[in-house]
């Protein structure tokens, strides 16, 4: 970089030819990771959206694939089949992105779905959703172990989900065994539409129960079914809600930190971590965390991920990923608070490379004792470069390369 | 970074490429999703600028994206700012003496000259032309065949031989560039456009007027073979070894001897290294430049007129007068493009993407092509061309032979001087075996194999009579670039093929087309310096205005002919440096170990395991 040719025809033939390190073709780690997983499964369940459009467009639809051979797949089922698997697609791709692991199993068997209706149809227009479907399959496989996280539901979001389920299977079972006493009502197919269309208070009326015994019955749905259904949207999307305005204060939830990986989590905020954020900023994912409100209001508008909890608390590191960090850096004005945070950060992540920053000299050795990678002293730091300058030995620039290297610190090569 | 002066102006177009090709992209996925909805609101020519400006803004976009994060070349205010500021006068002076004047004006001269040739009188220049090649081809018939049957032999000495193991650059030098890398840059720089255009019409062609060495009535089941066997050996080994002959000699003295890394190069072995500044070294690398334009220009014209005549065949498109030139216009923005952001950005990129379309064509065709007849049909060519290599090298057989087999020969020698640099450029670090394997084997591989798929498919569909693709060629004037349109739309997912086809015709035009940029920018500068941007954009643009002058002033025919005539030179040259480079590799070379005797030396060490080593002997 320093001495670039100051008038460019100068430079030979082996800048052109001949770079100074070999560039890969592709980083394959930065294309095979989780990231680009979950975002090869949003684009398959867009293409499968606008390739089931298309499908549904076209006045006709032959069935003219190497599967149709195998088995009779009804038309109906082909024609729809592209929008419906694109709309779960899309919902497990949000699932995909908090890594949770049923999203990933429904993701499995719905990108199989995927790859049989294009071999049904065989249309021209189906063959990139096949090519997308099977180049993103692997990286689903390859990257099983990332989608770890269970799906952390609620007692009373189970109970509202297992009451919906129940009311559909009583009313369903219940209706068809009272078929004779309700209008046009004739098969299962009719049992469980009457019984969505009711518990949705759409309520279209074109069954209706003719006997007192199955007004009765469709009472006991409406009421049951439509409770349900109340409690359940409210008990599914009210986190959401709460989460969105948790966001909008400066405070992270543990699921919106769930995409970091290769991040560096800053434990506490004092007067080294200013600056270290600076020069953090630009190059990677930086996550705070820091007990204290005042200065998580006070760092909201500068592009850093906040987690308000205590940083001596193992749960609050887990839920700042710091076991798919890259390294912790312990920067309080509290020795005695940095140490126990040094603590807890190895007791969830033993291997993980950590720096701390000692306010006070002699409490270096302390910080090491408990296994921190790195510990510097910014004072000590600062006292010797004075030193140094007011001896005139070399500029103050050159002494601070100096100290990066002897530190070996990776990031400080420029 | 070495480009670093033109990398502002380059984010600056970047930023503008990006919502360019994702809105003619999307309206391009909206006409492939919907044709019915879509195609009533947007008519034919529109259709064609869509997808042109989608091609041209999305290779070009690839090719622009930066080399690496953390580069950072200066903001394009600066970079404004230093253009406004520079003197006209000394640029074009500066230009000018960074060239070699005879290689610069030459091959200016002579494309001007012919220009207002063809202008004045069309008629006699083309007849003279033609006759001169005609003259050449069927009197210098022998010469060719020789030429390119001893390439072969040279080619598989070298492959099995001792100086197999000599590494270019010496033993501690390591190869610049990955092996997928070395052979994707390889095989997209040596062959273009024609591979696409060629591979359902060739073997039809033959099938049609059976060549004579075949002897087989037309249209008939022994026709096939015959065909296809042809086929494979006018794109075989034999083609591929014309830019190995070339290429090894030239890294063999750049790289271990210090010579310059330019054409002239091959004569080192006759002129010594130091003699390389003499007149013969500047006729070479004169000749090349010419070759090489003439043919890059010609290609690009005719594919251009081809890549029409079939969207016309196909969806009754009529692009008028102004269509080749705007087809012209883009392909010649890709690659300048292209070629001006260097190696490692856009030659690459394109060049793999290349070789990624070429994979998944392949694969779409042996899934909804005759698999059983392409099987059968291509392991019968196989062995036939493998059995009948030699006869057929050395089958003389009067007007066909002169018509085909030469002129094809010549073609690929004209274009050696190019694709042997390339090819010598990116094998500092590699073995000569591997060279050879890659720049012969490997890629001839790739387009037998390409041969026999499309080949053998368009053969299949002519004879059992699914498309009568003989009489739409007839329909068209005999022009070639028809066949691959009802062979297409007569496939199952027809219309995914022929939009694959058409994306393959411009990226295999385009991979070409900015190596050979590249190569004459090299070649055309003065030894010791490296062309800038400035140059390269120049010998770029120059290469599209010769091929636009070609298709406004007619006579892309003549041009090539006379392009293919340079093909003769190099045949000669190419003996001579095979010759230089053996007497050189006796006098210098030896004790490397041939891959026969490597063979050997592991048999007996197998026995005496197994048979001399009793446990009873003391």
């Amino acid at each position: 970089m320093a001495n670039v040719p100051e008038d460019p025809s100068d430079r030979t033939l082996e800048d052109v030819f001949y770079p100074a390190d070999r560039i890969p073709f592709v980083e394959w780690d930065e294309l095979s990771g989780a990231k680009p997983t979950v975002v090869l499964t949003g684009g398959v369940a867009l293409l499968a959206f606008v390739t089931g459009l298309s499908n549904l467009s076209q006045a006709s639809l032959a069935l003219n694939g190497p599967l149709t051979a195998v088995v009779d797949l009804p038309l109906a089922v082909v024609r729809f089949g592209g929008v419906l698997f694109a709309f779960i697609l899309g919902i497990v791709t949000v699932g995909l992105q908090r890594r949770k692991r049923l999203a990933w199993r429904v993701a499995v068997v719905v990108a199989l779905g995927l790859v049989l209706l294009p071999l049904a149809t065989f249309q021209p227009t189906d063959i990139p959703l096949l090519v997308m479907t099977l180049v993103t399959y692997p990286l689903l496989v390859r990257n099983r172990h990332r989608f770890d996280q269970s799906l952390d539901l609620s007692p009373i979001q189970i109970a509202s989900l297992s009451a919906i389920f129940g009311v559909i299977l009583y009313g369903t079972v219940g209706a068809y065994g009272l078929r004779g006493q309700f209008l046009e009502l004739d098969s299962w197919g009719d049992a469980v539409y009457y019984v969505v269309v009711t518990i949705a208070t759409v309520g279209y009326g074109d069954i209706t129960p003719v006997t007192a015994e199955a007004r009765w019955f469709s009472l006991s749905i409406i009421l049951f079914g439509t409770g349900a259904f109340t409690v359940a949207v409210g008990a599914l999307i009210g986190p959401a809600i709460e989460s969105r305005m948790a966001t909008a204060f400066g405070v992270m939830t543990a699921s919106d930190l769930t995409l970091l990986e290769d991040h560096v989590v800053v434990l506490g905020y004092g007067d080294v971590t200013a600056s270290l954020l600076e020069e953090l900023g630009e190059e990677t994912a930086v996550v705070v965390v820091t007990p204290d409100e005042e200065t998580v209001a006070s760092l909201k508008d500068e592009g850093v991920n906040l987690l308000t909890g205590d940083p001596t608390d193992e749960d609050v590191l887990r839920d700042a990923r710091v076991g798919t960090a890259s390294g912790v850096v312990v920067g309080s004005n509290d020795d005695a608070r940095d140490v126990l945070a040094v603590i807890a950060t190895k007791n969830v992540n033993p291997d993980i490379r950590t720096v701390a920053a000692a306010t006070d000299q002699k409490h270096v050795e302390k910080f090491r004792a408990v296994g921190a990678d790195e510990v510097i002293n910014p004072r000590s730091i600062g006292g010797r470069l004075l030193g140094q300058s007011v001896l005139g030995r070399g500029s103050t620039e050159s002494l601070l390369t100096g100290i990066g290297t002897d530190n070996g610190d990776p990031d400080n090569s420029e | 970074m070495a480009t670093s002066d033109a990398s502002g102006i380059a984010e600056t177009v970047g930023r503008l490429l990006a919502p360019l090709c994702a809105a003619s992209g999307a309206l391009v996925l909206a006409g492939f999703f919907f044709p019915t909805l879509v195609g009533e609101a947007v008519t034919g020519p529109a259709w064609l600028t869509v997808a042109l400006v989608f091609f041209s803004s999305g290779l070009c976009y690839i090719a622009l994206l930066p080399y690496s994060e953390d580069s950072t070349g200066p903001a394009a205010a600066d970079v404004f700012l230093r253009v406004r500021r520079t003197n006209v006068r000394r640029a074009v002076r500066e230009f000018l003496t960074q060239h070699e004047p005879t290689i610069l004006a030459f091959p200016v001269l002579v494309f001007a000259a012919f220009f207002a040739l063809q202008m004045a009188f069309p008629t006699r220049t083309t007849s003279a032309v033609d006759a001169a090649a005609a003259t050449v081809l069927t009197a210098g018939g022998p010469l060719f065949l020789a030429a390119v049957f001893l390439s072969v032999c040279y080619c598989l000495f070298l492959l099995v031989g001792p100086w197999g193991d000599i590494k270019l650059g010496g033993p501690d030098t390591e190869p610049s560039y990955t092996y997928p890398t070395y052979f994707t840059l390889v095989f997209t720089a040596g062959i273009a456009a024609g591979l696409v255009f060629w591979g359902p019409t060739e073997a039809l062609f033959h099938y049609d007027q059976p060549p004579p060495y075949v002897g087989a009535p037309a249209q008939s089941v022994a026709a096939i073979n015959g065909a296809l066997v042809y086929t494979l050996f006018h794109w075989g080994i034999s083609a591929w070894s014309a830019y190995a002959v070339i290429g090894v000699p030239i890294a063999y003295f750049a790289f271990t001897r210090g010579a310059p890394l330019r054409v002239s190069t091959v004569l080192a072995p006759v002129l010594g290294v130091d003699g390389l500044d003499s007149v013969w070294a500047k006729i070479v690398d004169t000749l090349a430049v010419f070759a090489t334009i003439g043919g890059i220009a010609t290609s690009v014209a005719l594919v251009s007129e081809q890549f029409l005549a079939g969207i016309n065949y196909q969806w009754d498109v009529a692009a008028g007068e102004i269509g080749p030139v705007l087809v012209v216009g883009g392909l010649t923005l890709i690659f300048v493009v292209s070629s001006a952001t260097g190696i490692h950005r856009g030659i690459r990129r394109i060049a793999g993407l290349n070789v990624v379309l070429f994979g998944l064509f392949a694969l779409l065709i042996v899934a909804v092509g005759p698999r059983s007849f392409i099987l059968q049909r291509g392991t019968q060519a196989v062995g036939t061309y493998a059995l009948e290599f030699v006869p057929l090298s050395l089958h003389m057989g009067g007007q066909w032979v002169a018509e085909w087999t030469v002129w094809n020969w010549s073609w690929w020698f004209s274009w050696a001087p190019f694709a042997g640099l390339f090819v010598a450029a990116l094998s500092r670090g590699r073995r000569v075996r591997t060279v050879v394997f890659t720049s012969v084997v490997a890629t001839s591989a790739a387009t037998i194999v390409w041969f026999l798929l499309l080949g053998g498919t368009s053969l299949f569909i002519q004879h059992t009579g699914q498309a009568d693709i003989l009489a739409a060629i007839a329909q068209r004037g005999g022009s070639e670039a028809v066949v691959g349109f009802p062979l297409l739309s007569s496939l199952p997912l027809g219309q995914l093929l022929l939009f694959l086809f058409l994306a393959l015709i411009i990226v295999f035009m385009a991979t070409s087309a900015d190596t050979s940029t590249l190569v004459v920018s090299v070649l055309a500068t003065r030894r010791g310096v490296a062309p800038s941007a400035t140059h390269i954009v120049f010998w770029g643009v120059f290469q599209g205005a010769v091929a636009v002058s070609v298709l406004l002033v007619g006579g892309a025919e003549t041009l090539q002919a006379l392009a293919v005539l340079t093909g003769g030179p190099f045949a000669v040259i190419s003996l001579v440096a095979a010759g230089g480079l053996t007497v050189t590799w006796l006098r210098n070379e030896r004790g490397h170990t041939s891959l026969v005797r490597r063979a050997v030396r592991k048999l007996p060490d197998i026995q005496t395991h197994h048979d001399v080593d009793p446990p009873e002997e003391k």
